[in-house]
């Protein structure tokens, strides 16, 4: 198999552009509904979740289905009636509830619970989970997050000016762009269709995926700098095709082995790890797609365009250092 | 060769001190897995204290630490984060309510005397309303109702309501007395279900009860025990204690307490009293059962993770794959011992980290095992293909690490608690890696070599071309 990166660059990059455009105007109706690009979890807003189980060892206790209506009733009598509730079974049957509402102080969450215990069966303290974040400390999730997400950008950017040249540099980092904003663009489509919400989670995995993603285009441009120093007459279009295609079997089976376990952990990781799996799958997945077909066709497209006797005199000229 | 050996000699030294250290020291659990509470409480300034300072935070922390320990959690964590906020972390804690009020409580205790002049303009301004009441009652049940009047009464009322409520802030006068004056405080029962809280003053503090009491007794002007300036009792002190006040050094706070807050009130007491407000502004509660289920699909997670990869290598790179599943597995143990030993706390995210790494950390052999099948393809020997796909897939495996480590540095420094977990098992994981991938792989690969029924190419690349296999053999 040899792909032919540049002569169907326009399609390359046609590919990426609508997925990318698909995701702004999702951010933009998601900025209309939720007044922010992706739909805010409680990390980021502030609020109460609370997940309740019933503790089935008492008997009767779970006699009855839990009536979801009654739930409702106990909530919007407490004026907490735009609250979501949800109903949820695990694996082995037992229905509990979720939660999820303004922040509650503790005296106003025991008695809700107590209210509940009475209206639908006593829980179980140890199936129960509690979750409140205060307004204040869900802005300084957002912005420590932004911060390291900014922060990696430029720590990158450096590095890869030092290790290779400046227009090199770019291109990774616009390809590095380029996979972030397809992941958010996907969780955008996604928290329209279904509601899923982005946590810290999600930006440790849009960290992680600038720190993977950049790995494929180092390698082919590792490539493409080593052929050009023994070969410098060569034209930039074939070095570059060349490259990808020396690289492919890596590229793909390291993309590989690296979904393999995050596909089990889609599996069986429960709630908390399933939305951070899929979002690492789709920007390591963006990111093997933008190393071979953006950042390397970006790189010739631009070398073309600038003189290619002096690009050669430079390139020798690194590589004598 | 002999190299060769020394390095394998240190593998396996390696390995069998990673099995100890696993066995010895357990990687410490984090509460999301383990099951308990963290709490992350915010310092704030009052009208006294205007800007936190680290010395308000240092007095906040002790206080907070006292009350921790009366709670009874083992190995609860304590720290300060940032310049107003402490965390708390309570593994295993069976009630979180009671430890959300009990640490978000300033607890000020102080004990106050009632004005006697303030009681006296008290008592006639409540005669007066009472008069105003009845001639309004009258007002309004006349023939002829004279709505001026009325409307002139209850202005008249409503200005002497308004006096009392103003007086009755000053009611009550500081006496020095406080919270700072105790020695103990416990919870005891009263009569039925009731409960109350009783308190042991230090000298000091007993003196001034005596005296307070003394002053107070027989003149029907209250004792005021105000927490946290609301009033929780009332007392009136008896006359028999005219003569000497009531001495001993102890008080009993009796008010609407069951066991509960009574208990909760003592606890509070006994760690002392906050110098400035708090607010608990963040709460992660995971309950142990669900913490254990965590766990387990983690561990399903994790071992099919790793199985994938491994036949994925073994199918696709055959012996050299084989070489590199031998070196997946003792990264495996090694990361895990790091961890155990750096007492890295596994948090759900950090098992993220752990699995994810897994998968990258082949990436590395991925590299070397592609460079090498090109040699082949370009006609060299096995052995130089072998040397030169480990000597030129470093420069990519370095910049590639390099880049990972560098979103690990932005998401440690700068990450939250669940955060850090996750980028240091993952930083912890690519270091390891580079010593895995690249040092046992090539000792392993290179010991094969070294055995001539190993020595085939095809076993290292499928489909070489038969001119290739002739020449790769010698």
């Amino acid at each position: 198999m040899k792909l032919n990166i540049n002569k169907q660059r326009s399609l390359w990059w046609g590919v990426s552009l609508s997925v990318i455009l698909a995701g702004l105007v999702a951010m933009g109706i998601s900025w209309q509904k939720y007044g922010a690009p992706l739909r805010p979890g409680l990390d980021f807003i502030g609020g109460t979740r609370l997940q309740l189980q019933r503790d089935c060892s008492q008997p009767e206790n779970c006699a009855k289905p839990i009536d979801i209506n009654a739930v409702r009733q106990v909530m919007s009598e407490r004026g907490l009636g735009n609250s979501s509730i949800q109903l949820v079974t695990d694996e082995s049957g037992q229905q509990g509830i979720l939660i999820r509402t303004r922040t509650l102080n503790v005296d106003e969450r025991t008695q809700l619970q107590q209210t509940l215990t009475k209206e639908i069966g006593a829980f179980d303290p140890k199936a129960t989970q509690i979750d409140t974040v205060g307004p204040t400390i869900g802005q300084q999730l957002l912005s420590s997050g932004l911060i390291a997400l900014l922060v990696s950008f430029a720590g990158i950017t450096v590095y890869l000016s030092l290790r290779f040249q400046l227009d090199y540099a770019i291109f990774a980092i616009v390809a590095l762009f380029h996979d972030v904003l397809i992941t958010t663009g996907v969780f955008a489509i996604l928290g329209l269709v279904q509601g899923t919400e982005v946590d810290s989670l999600f930006i440790v995995a849009l960290l992680t995926i600038t720190g993977f993603s950049v790995n494929d285009t180092v390698v082919i441009y590792d490539r493409i700098r080593e052929t050009l120093k023994i070969s410098p007459d060569l034209p930039i279009d074939q070095v570059v095709d060349n490259a990808v295609n020396q690289t492919l079997g890596r590229s793909i089976n390291t993309t590989l082995t690296s979904l393999l376990p995050l596909l089990t952990l889609f599996i069986f990781g429960g709630e908390t790890l399933k939305n951070f799996a899929l979002a690492l799958m789709i920007g390591f997945g963006a990111g093997v797609y933008s190393s071979l077909f953006i950042a390397s066709t970006l790189l010739s497209f631009w070398r073309e365009r600038t003189s290619q006797p002096q690009n050669s005199d430079q390139l020798s000229a690194t590589s004598d250092q | 060769m002999q190299k060769q050996r020394s390095l394998l000699a240190l593998i396996v030294v390696l390995i069998i001190a990673a099995i100890v250290v696993i066995v010895k020291f357990p990687v410490p659990l984090g509460l999301d897995l383990q099951g308990g509470s963290q709490l992350t409480i915010q310092v704030k300034p009052n009208e006294e204290i205007k800007r936190i300072t680290e010395r308000e935070l240092e007095a906040v922390q002790t206080v907070v630490e006292n009350r921790v320990n009366g709670l009874g959690v083992s190995e609860p964590v304590i720290q300060t984060v940032g310049q107003d906020q402490i965390l708390v972390q309570l593994p295993g804690v069976n009630d979180p309510e009671q430890a959300e009020r009990v640490l978000g409580g300033t607890a000020q205790l102080d004990f106050r005397r009632e004005n006697a002049e303030s009681r006296a303009f008290v008592n006639n301004r409540q005669q007066q309303i009472q008069g105003l009441i009845a001639e309004q009652q009258k007002l309004q049940s006349a023939k002829e109702r004279d709505e001026k009047a009325i409307a002139a009464n209850n202005a008249q009322i409503e200005a002497k309501i308004k006096e009392i409520t103003e007086l009755e802030a000053k009611l009550f006068e500081r006496t020095g007395l406080t919270g700072k004056n105790l020695k103990y405080a416990q919870a005891t029962p009263t009569q039925g279900s009731n409960w109350s809280v009783a308190l042991e003053f230090d000298a000091k503090g007993g003196e001034l009860f005596a005296q307070l009491t003394k002053e107070l007794a027989g003149t029907g002007r209250r004792l005021g025990i105000f927490l946290d300036d609301k009033p929780i009792s009332t007392p009136v002190v008896g006359q028999e204690f005219e003569k000497t006040g009531i001495t001993g050094g102890r008080a009993e706070i009796t008010g609407t307490f069951d066991f509960e807050s009574a208990n909760e009130l003592a606890l509070q007491l006994r760690g002392g009293a906050l110098p400035v407000p708090v607010e608990i502004v963040e709460n992660r509660t995971v309950g142990a059962t669900l913490g254990r289920d965590s766990i387990q699909r983690s561990i399903y997670a994790g071992v099919g993770g790793l199985f994938l990869v491994l036949i994925f290598m073994v199918v696709y790179y055959r012996l050299p794959g084989l070489i590199a599943d031998v070196s997946l597995v003792i990264y495996a143990f090694l990361t895990w011992a790091t961890f155990a030993l750096l007492g890295v706390t596994l948090t759900l995210p950090g098992i993220a980290g752990f699995i994810l790494s897994i998968g990258m950390a082949v990436d590395a052999n991925v590299l070397i095992f592609e460079r090498t099948r090109e040699e082949l393809r370009a006609g060299k020997s096995l052995y130089r293909s072998v040397e030169s796909g480990f000597y030129r897939a470093f420069s990519s495996i370095l910049d590639s690490n390099v880049t990972t480590w560098i979103a690990c540095a932005a998401l440690f420094w700068l990450g939250s608690g669940l955060v850090k977990g996750f980028a240091l098992t993952l930083a912890l994981g690519v270091a390891v890696s580079m010593f895995t991938a690249v040092t046992c792989s090539r000792t392993f690969l290179m010991l094969a070599i070294a055995i001539p029924s190993l020595r085939k190419p095809e076993l290292y690349c499928p489909s070489l071309p038969a001119s290739n296999k002739a020449q790769g053999a010698t």
